[in-house]
């Protein structure tokens, strides 16, 4: 089963990578949640030992016999959730991004970094004059 | 200034109340040397666990400094009320000053290298803030980043020397130490630790070559100069080198660095002090030469080098502090301290035109005077310690120019007419900046009449250098000693080099500016010019700007990082067994994870990538009920939900402004594609690693085993989140609610700036 | 501006109580079967987002206890550090937790401070992430605004 479930982790982690690299912020984000799913079945897989059978005592019985390895289980149980809370946490700063800069494409980002072309950028050899920019929404 | 204008100095009695700390010092020092209760220990445990305690040793030396830091500190507090009246930072200098009198105190009284250590620290901090006391200034504040930085290297430098010989003497306590370290071999180790700790002591004394901050540190207001760069704070590399120079005494390398930086120093500190026009920085200069004599002296085997240590730690508070205060006097009386602008103050400023005589006789080592019985030891110490012919030298060139400075401070701006008299509206100032400055140059004049009142303290102090009895320190008279001839022969040079100042001035100011660019302090400001540069380019090459290759560089470090670390582990590497084929159920979750995942690799819409995305999410639930962890597939489940709801929503958000498609992009990216399959591959690698690894179920048994029998839950998962590890589920539902708590200001900035434009239509 | 459902409102009305009335269920029995605070959490969640879709964002949040999302959250935060106390006060770590019985006459029910800390972990997902949602949500019920320079 091992191989198999490698093979899946594989498969989406670089489907998540590739679309964090794009440009396209929305499709950062979306790359963000799904390499966080693949981490979550990576995780899940490297301790996937046992059998099959949820990891609940038997009516009964005094020790869990003959189920699911329930660490890993607990532990991706927290990780769906707070990764569900980063991924809101990234889409509401996408849209905010999205009204201040009125851009979703990660390289017209340049409030903080300007190009080193750009006419607004300070020269090298100063940081007494750092550019201004308006404070306010750009529109 | 900022505040000068706006507030008043503070009041008489809060003045006294600062003065009083410094002079009960002193009496309690006078106390305790009277009644020879010396020495002093105590100890108190401050970090048992690292053997660190804070322990305290008053011995000789540590009481002729003590003497020092309260007898110039009191006169420095007094002093500072007149000189600074009226002006709105007098409380900050105040306290400035009674800390760094305090962490002095800590630093001379100290017998633990980790509590000296930390009180030296505490005075360049304090001595940073004290020489950019005038902070709206450039030049001071640039001063004073200089003194701190050179001053905070060597700090760094002798903490790693102390921690070194901490180890090597297996104690931290110093008294232990200067017993241990001689019976030690003179290895590596220790080595390392002598140059490391003369690193820091010539930082902190302005030794060759780290001498030049000292002359610009001048920026600071004269009461601080005087209390800093004359009695205390300059002083304490000699101190620190005089407290181990019993340990090290014996090496060779000692000796040979500790005379040769010395004397270097001596001689070209007095070279430059001819360079200068400016009277405070003159001092400065001559202060500088003091201090390579001093280091000179301690490096030279013998009780007379000891006992010359000592008077002249003494001797050079007693004379440079007045001559200082002088300085600051013209100042304050006149305007300026460029020497060629002032000439014939003694009818406007009698008194004092009195202390400059009488320091300047001193520093000048004219008889009956203390600077006159010290030089004599000089004399003595070194025609009996074995010497270089060049410290010889050096001595002389220290003695001649010395005698040229004081004539400059004490005679020249007194006497002489000046070219350009600007100076006929000088006018004395208050009671409280004369009488310190005479106090201390009379009690200069008092001991050279009176050398047996300085006898047993100098004594003491050489007693910490060398192991010697007291009585055979005592034997060493502070009396006029036959040396008469060599004495009236650095007068005799004196002269000459007084009278021709000027000419001299002019011949070294060429001369040496071209040395100048090749000087160390050139050295320092083209390292300061080139820190901001080189972060510049390191923030240019590694800020680009742009995100996709923000994420590349991480991603692709941590990559290798893990591919480093699983090539070194290469041997214990298997690929898994298939071991058995998997029911349909996990077959068909996987098959709808890897559909999902690579379907959206081609969506253009964003609906559509946010449904396929979906599929990986529901896949990996599927995939966890059917192999045994229905509480994750639930919540799997539900998250998705509650995810393509809310995405949904603001993909209408999108398609209300046009923005439903994603931006256009090359179909295929192959470096991304590339370096994405190389984490991912690192990835499965990872996971071949730790599933073909042995497996420690240890942690898992004693979860099944005891979930029931203790904490009475039959659902082992559940039982996890909320009692073994409650604490780990206790800080991830703050991590929950932290996130929502951040992301609220986001979304009331959106709403008002939704809000604002709404109004501007 | 919201366009209304009369179906979907008429229907909420009693789904709304019957999936927070699954959610309480799948949190008590959490400990034995299947369940927990965070499914029963996320349960919630769905309940508010379901009468969110149909009466608005604004109802939906006035709909939760305290009647804000981030208190709740803060609540479940606080209740779930609260319920580690009586342990550490009794001298044992802190956050190991207390049983007792609660006699009721004709059964005896189990009750514990794990119970309360389930229930800090219920409140704290169900308020932060109902929260993230309801607010994303509110950004379709606004006026439409011209997000293109």
């Amino acid at each position: 089963m091992i191989p198999l479930l490698a093979l899946t982790v594989f498969v989406t982690v670089t489907a998540g990578v590739y679309l964090a690299l794009s440009r396209d912020l929305f499709r950062c984000v979306v790359g963000l949640a799904m390499l966080g799913a693949g981490a979550n079945l990576a995780l899940y897989a490297a301790g996937a030992k046992g059998s099959a059978r949820p990891a609940v005592i038997q009516k009964g019985a005094e020790v869990l016999a003959d189920a699911a390895n329930p660490l890993p289980q607990a532990l991706v149980l927290t990780a769906i959730v707070i990764g569900f809370a980063l991924v809101c946490f990234a889409l509401v700063l996408l849209l905010r991004v999205m009204q201040y800069a009125g851009s979703d494409d990660a390289d017209r980002l340049r409030l903080a970094e300007p190009r080193p072309d750009d006419p607004l950028k300070p020269p090298s050899h100063s940081a007494d004059c750092l550019p201004v920019y308006p404070r306010e929404d750009r529109s | 200034m900022a505040q000068a204008n706006t507030g008043q100095g503070i009041g008489r009695v809060e003045r006294l109340l600062f003065t009083a700390l410094p002079l009960s010092a002193l009496c309690l020092v006078l106390w305790k040397l009277a009644r020879l209760e010396l020495p002093l220990s105590a100890s108190l445990s401050w970090v048992p666990a690292l053997g660190i305690d804070l322990a305290f040793h008053i011995d000789g030396l540590s009481a002729l400094m003590l003497l020092m830091i309260s007898a110039v500190g009191t006169a420095v507090f007094l002093y500072a009320g007149g000189y600074m009246a009226g002006h709105s930072g007098q409380r900050r200098l105040f306290v400035l000053l009674s800390l760094f009198m305090l962490a002095m105190i800590g630093t001379v009284t100290a017998d633990h290298l980790l509590v000296l250590f930390l009180f030296w620290e505490a005075t360049s901090v304090l001595s940073f803030l004290l020489v950019g006391f005038d902070y709206h200034k450039s030049g001071s504040r640039r001063s004073a980043q200089q003194a701190l930085l050179i001053t905070g290297a060597g700090g760094l430098a002798l903490l790693a020397g102390f921690l070194l010989l901490g180890q090597a003497a297996g104690t931290y306590r110093i008294r232990e130490i200067i017993e241990v370290v001689p019976q030690l071999e003179q290895g590596g180790r220790l080595t390392a630790a002598l140059l490391l700790i003369l690193v820091g002591a010539f930082t902190k004394s302005a030794q060759f070559p780290f001498h030049f901050w000292l002359p610009n540190a001048m920026a600071a207001p004269t009461p601080v100069s005087a209390y800093l760069h004359s009695a205390t704070m300059v002083k304490l590399g000699v101190y620190l080198l005089a407290r181990l120079d019993p340990a090290f005494g014996e090496w060779p390398l000692w000796e040979l660095l500790l005379k040769g930086a010395g004397s270097i120093t001596a001689a070209w500190g007095m070279i430059l002090a001819l360079r200068e026009r400016d009277l405070k920085r003159i001092l400065a200069w001559s202060t500088v030469a003091t201090l390579g004599t001093l280091v000179t002296l301690v490096g030279m085997r013998g009780e007379g080098a000891s006992v010359a240590v000592g008077s002249l730690l003494l001797a050079h508070a007693l004379y440079k502090a007045p001559l200082f205060f002088v300085a600051g006097n013209i100042d304050h009386g006149t305007g300026t301290r460029v020497i060629d602008r002032l000439g014939n103050l003694r009818h406007s400023m009698p008194w004092t035109a009195a202390v400059a005589l009488l320091a300047g006789a001193s520093m000048a080592g004219m008889p009956l005077s203390f600077g006159y019985i010290v030089k004599d030891v000089i004399v003595e110490a070194k025609s009996a310690g074995e010497v270089f012919a060049f410290a010889k030298a050096a001595n002389t060139i220290f003695g001649a120019v010395a005698v040229a400075v004081a004539g400059v401070a004490a005679v020249r701006v007194f006497w002489r007419h000046p070219g350009v008299n600007e100076s006929c509206e000088a006018r004395e100032g208050s009671l409280s900046m004369i009488l310190p400055p005479l106090a201390l140059a009379l009690s200069g004049i008092t001991l050279g009449v009176f050398p047996f009142f300085a006898q047993g303290l100098i004594a003491g102090a050489a007693g910490a250098m060398v192991p010697v009895p007291r009585e055979i320190l005592l034997g060493i008279t502070l009396e006029f000693g036959p040396t008469l001839a060599s004495l009236a022969l650095s007068y005799a040079i004196g002269l000459g080099v007084y009278i021709s100042w000027d000419w001299l001035h002019e011949r070294f100011d060429a001369a040496v500016q071209r040395i100048d660019r090749l000087g160390m302090a050139a050295h320092f400001e083209r390292l300061l010019r080139g820190i901001p540069r080189a972060a510049a380019a390191s923030t240019r090459f590694v800020q680009s700007g742009s995100l996709p290759a923000y994420v590349a560089l991480a991603i692709g470090t941590l990559s290798l990082l893990l591919a480093l670390v699983m090539a070194l582990g290469w041997s214990s590497f298997a690929v898994p067994a298939l071991g058995g084929i998997p029911g349909p159920a996990v077959l068909g979750a996987c098959a709808l994870i890897a559909a999902g995942a690579l379907a959206s690799l081609f969506q253009k819409d964003r609906l559509a990538l946010l449904l396929s995305a979906g599929l990986v999410g529901y896949g990996s639930g599927v995939l966890f009920l059917f192999s045994g962890a229905p509480d994750v597939a639930y919540t799997q489940f539900t998250v998705e939900t509650v995810f393509v709801i809310v995405a949904a929503s603001i993909l209408l958000v999108l398609r209300r402004s046009g923005r439903l498609s994603s931006l256009p992009e090359a179909r295929w990216r192959p470096a991304a594609l590339a370096l994405a399959a190389a984490f991912g591959a690192v990835i499965m690698l990872l996971l071949f690693v730790a599933s073909t690894g042995p497996f420690d179920p240890a942690l898992s048994d004693y979860f099944s085993e005891t979930s029931l029998p203790q904490a009475f839950g039959r659902n082992v998962v559940n039982v996890i989140l909320v009692d073994f590890r409650a604490l780990d589920t206790l800080g991830e539902i703050t991590v929950v609610l932290l996130s929502f708590l951040a992301a609220l200001p986001l979304l009331a900035l959106r709403r008002a700036g939704r809000e604002r434009k709404a109004e501007a239509e | 501006m919201k366009r209304r459902v009369v179906m979907l409102e008429a229907a909420a009305g009693p789904l709304y109580w019957v999936i927070l009335g699954s959610s309480l269920w799948v949190l008590l029995r959490g400990h034995n079967e299947p369940g927990g605070g965070f499914i029963g959490g996320l349960l919630a969640v769905s309940a508010s987002i379901l009468w969110a879709v149909s009466h608005g964002s604004g109802a939906a949040r006035r709909r939760l206890p305290l009647k804000d999302p981030l208190r709740l959250a803060a609540a479940g935060v606080l209740l779930a550090g609260f319920s580690g106390l009586p342990a550490w006060l009794g001298g044992q770590p802190y956050l190991t937790h207390l049983w007792g019985k609660l006699p009721l006459g004709f059964m005896e029910y189990k009750v514990s401070t794990v119970l309360l800390f389930d229930l800090g972990v219920y409140a704290c997902v169900w308020g932060a992430l109902a929260g993230y949602a309801l607010a994303l949500l509110e950004l379709d019920e606004g006026p439409p605004e011209e997000e293109r320079r």
